[in-house]
């Protein structure tokens, strides 16, 4: 997924139409600012960072996505978009976010100074699967038949997209450039289809949740790729927060706002898009298999 | 005989209402297929151009976004920089997009199936795209080939390679060819039927007076109707009230021509009786000696016989000459055929003429019978001759006559000792046409009386250069004897 400047806070930090309803609450809450008691509204905005794990850039939904939240915590919502997983983990980590729609696998990384906000709930639990796929037609049977391929991952920051195929090899003892002939990163699971139904690569490491979403949405797309393997289920990707904002009112204020986004007519919208079930509040030991898969691949490389 | 035919079918001899619409058909094909020559040249000059300034766009813009990627040797982000351009710049109806890499192996190409990475482009491929030119037309295969160098540092560090489908540039050429061609074969058409219909309304007052100078070479010369005259534009109608002016100058002068004959014939006429008369005259003095011998001394045996006998040859004489002249001018115009006895009759005929001139005539008649000719006309063309020969010899001059059969033809020769034709006639004999009036009266009307005779019978008049006097040869074909017997 490719970054929005316009919702950046760091490149462009208002918009417009969010001055302009600022201006207007400033005008029509004058006597009430001047006693004191609404200082929230002129405080920071929430920025609230998303990864390409987000099964779309469309436009609609950021904006929903924006508005809803704006309304849900009383505040100002700036979304902020990167290319890739390190970059937003990053910002996150640097204190630059208030929270951040991450992957398990930043979030097994840097589980000592992260916190889960959020969990999304699809297909009624808040897990999901890695799938390996190749061009319809190949007949592959697991990813013992895709040696020598050209090969497309997600993202290096990936589970689903890079870490469960790496640890696969890894428990052959192998690194993905010792497997497949050449592998590359795309930036974006829907690439990672993109790229193995055009012919660009043999196979790819995909997040199954994208890829059902997408055969969908898209089957043309996904029709001309076949599920070599699932993997096991795994936690969702997190919205997670820095481990020292966990309780501020900020981080609560995500929370109720994503919890609550199924209750909610304008967040069941949201969900629709997304085409999730909602969002919950788990267990970081959700992603203990993450971080496994993580420890073996770190093995084999050191 | 082909070569005349053929030369008989070529556009000289095409009608004028024909030829004036070739010709604008003609012309406007020219026309055509000079303008479009010069539009569907234009149409290729701005195809090529725009094609050239879309491939510079579509190249400098793929330039600005690949280096990067492929200095990282980044396939993804080739493949969609490729496949984003495509879709960008749709307008250029890119087939396919490849980027090599400084060891010219495929980074990624818009339709990898084709062109896998890692591998090298095919040399079939490759050698499509020239070194020097950033784009080249392959019109066969209504493809655009478009390379460029990726410079980095001023160090090639890959290349493009792109084909175009520029089908629909052709298409739209053929199209517009097509356009140009029915268009213009239906105008030209359209043309050459307005023209040919305009023409042929414009001659017709041509084909009208052509009508009648046709009908006039055939003797019925007669003037346009004045209602017809009328309708005309300003200068047919004068064309054709000059028209009508010679005609009826024309029917003057053969009116005048046929009254000069008349009187020609009644003079000659007149000279013929004259002579009968004397020639009447002459025994009657002696017959009348006779009968008042016979009175007087009638009872004596030998004045008796002397005088019947007088009387008798006197009488056969007169009877002679009133035969020949009754067989002459009687029915002189009938059907029948020429008897050697009519030539023969000629003579008795000139006696007269021959003895007031005192003339001689060498006489030689050697038809025998055995040709078919109408026996009028050729004894009027004998008889015109013989007494034109007469007039113009001098007293105690030799007239000659001759007739013989040569190649089924009829030979008359009249010859006289005169002064000889004067050239005037000579050239009016020659050259004028048959049914032409004398130009004056010394064109001797009994001479053009002989022409209108030979034109009719199809005779041929030929007048031998003599050194003295004049000679005339009439050649009339006739109609061999035995025909007439197996029939």
């Amino acid at each position: 997924m490719n970054s929005t400047v316009k919702q950046d806070p760091i490149r462009a930090p208002a918009r417009t139409q969010a001055r302009r309803r600022q201006a207007l609450a400033w005008l029509a809450a004058a006597p009430i600012i001047l006693s004191g008691a609404s200082l929230v509204r002129a405080q920071s905005p929430l920025n609230f960072g998303l990864t390409p794990v987000f099964l779309t850039n469309d436009l609609e939904l950021l904006t929903r996505l924006e508005t809803y939240l704006a309304q849900k915590t009383g505040r100002e919502i700036a979304l902020v978009q990167r290319r890739t997983y390190e970059e937003i983990t990053g910002l996150l980590l640097s204190g630059q976010l208030t929270a951040a729609w991450i992957c398990g696998y930043p979030f097994a990384q840097y589980r000592d100074r992260l916190s889960l906000v959020a969990v999304p709930v699809w297909q009624g639990q808040p897990l999901y699967r890695s799938y390996l796929i190749a061009g319809s037609g190949r007949n592959a049977r697991s990813i013992d038949d895709l040696r020598g391929d050209i090969h497309a991952f997600s993202d290096p920051n990936s589970n689903s997209g890079f870490l469960v195929t790496a640890a696969l090899l890894a428990e052959r003892k192998l690194r993905p450039e010792q497997f497949f002939r050449q592998s590359f990163f795309t930036y974006g699971h829907r690439n990672v289809v993109r790229a193995v139904a055009s012919g660009l690569a043999q196979s790819g490491s995909v997040d199954g949740y994208v890829w059902e979403v997408m055969a969908s949405i898209e089957p043309e797309l996904t029709g001309s790729t076949e599920i070599v393997s699932r993997s096991q289920l795994l936690g969702f990707p997190p919205i997670a927060c820095l481990k020292t904002q966990e309780e501020s009112v900020e981080t609560r204020l995500m929370r109720d706002a994503f919890v609550g986004m199924a209750h909610d007519p304008a967040g069941r919208e949201i969900l629709g898009l997304l085409k999730l079930d909602g969002f919950s509040v788990e267990d970081p030991g959700l992603f203990d298999s993450i971080a496994k898969n993580m420890l073996l691949v770190r093995a084999l490389n050191t | 005989m082909i070569g005349r035919i053929v030369r008989k079918l070529g556009p000289g001899f095409w009608p004028l209402s024909i030829r004036v619409p070739v010709v604008v058909a003609l012309l406007m094909m020219g026309v055509s297929a000079l303008i479009g020559n010069r539009v569907l040249a234009g149409l290729e000059e701005t195809q090529e151009r725009h094609l050239q300034q879309l491939a510079s766009a579509y190249l400098d813009g793929l330039s600005a976004s690949l280096i990067p990627p492929v200095l990282r040797d980044d396939v993804w982000e080739v493949f969609d920089t490729l496949d984003r351009a495509k879709q960008r710049y749709r307008a250029l109806n890119v087939k396919w997009a490849a980027v090599t890499n400084g060891g010219a192996n495929v980074i990624a190409a818009s339709d990898p199936a084709r062109f896998p990475s890692l591998q090298k482009l095919p040399d079939a491929i490759a050698a499509n795209f020239s070194p020097v030119s950033e784009v080249t037309l392959d019109e066969e295969r209504e493809s655009a080939h478009l390379s460029r160098a990726l410079l980095y540092q001023e160090r090639e560090i890959g290349r493009i390679y792109a084909e175009a489908d520029i089908g629909a540039l052709l298409h739209e050429r053929a199209g517009v060819l097509r356009t140009l061609l029915l268009t213009n074969g239906v105008l030209t058409l359209f043309l050459a039927l307005a023209g040919y219909l305009a023409v042929r309304r414009m001659l017709n007052p041509v084909s009208l007076l052509s009508s009648h100078l046709d009908q006039a070479a055939q003797g019925a010369i007669g003037p346009i109707p004045e209602p017809i005259v009328a309708r005309q534009g300003r200068e047919y109608q004068r064309l054709f009230k000059r028209y009508n002016g010679l005609v009826r100058a024309v029917s003057e002068r053969e009116a005048l021509a046929a009254d000069l004959a008349e009187e020609e014939r009644l003079a000659s006429l007149g000279r013929l009786a004259s002579g009968m008369a004397h020639e009447i005259n002459n025994p009657l003095g002696g017959m009348f000696n006779a009968l008042d011998a016979l009175r007087r001394h009638g009872e004596r045996e030998t004045v008796r016989q002397t005088s019947v006998s007088l009387l008798e040859r006197g009488l056969s004489g007169i009877r002679d000459l009133v035969r020949s002249t009754l067989a002459t001018y009687r029915g002189a115009r009938g059907s029948r055929d020429l008897a050697r006895a009519d030539l023969d009759d000629l003579r008795l005929l000139l006696g007269p003429e021959l003895k007031r001139r005192s003339l001689t005539l060498s006489w030689d008649n050697r038809f025998d019978e055995s040709l078919q000719l109408p026996a009028g006309p050729v004894r009027d063309v004998a008889l015109n001759l013989l007494l034109n020969a007469c007039e113009a010899s001098p007293e105690g001059a030799a007239v000659t006559f001759r007739a013989e059969l040569r190649d089924a033809c009829l030979v008359l020769h009249v010859a006289d000792e005169g002064p000889g034709l004067p050239p005037d006639i000579r050239d009016y004999l020659i050259q004028a046409q048959a049914d032409a009036t004398p130009v004056n009266r010394r064109a001797g009307l009994g001479l053009w009386i002989v022409k209108r005779l030979c034109a009719e019978i199809g005779a041929e008049l030929v007048l031998p250069q003599t050194e003295r006097g004049s000679e005339m040869r009439v050649m009339i074909p006739g109609r061999v004897e035995a025909l007439r017997d197996v029939a």
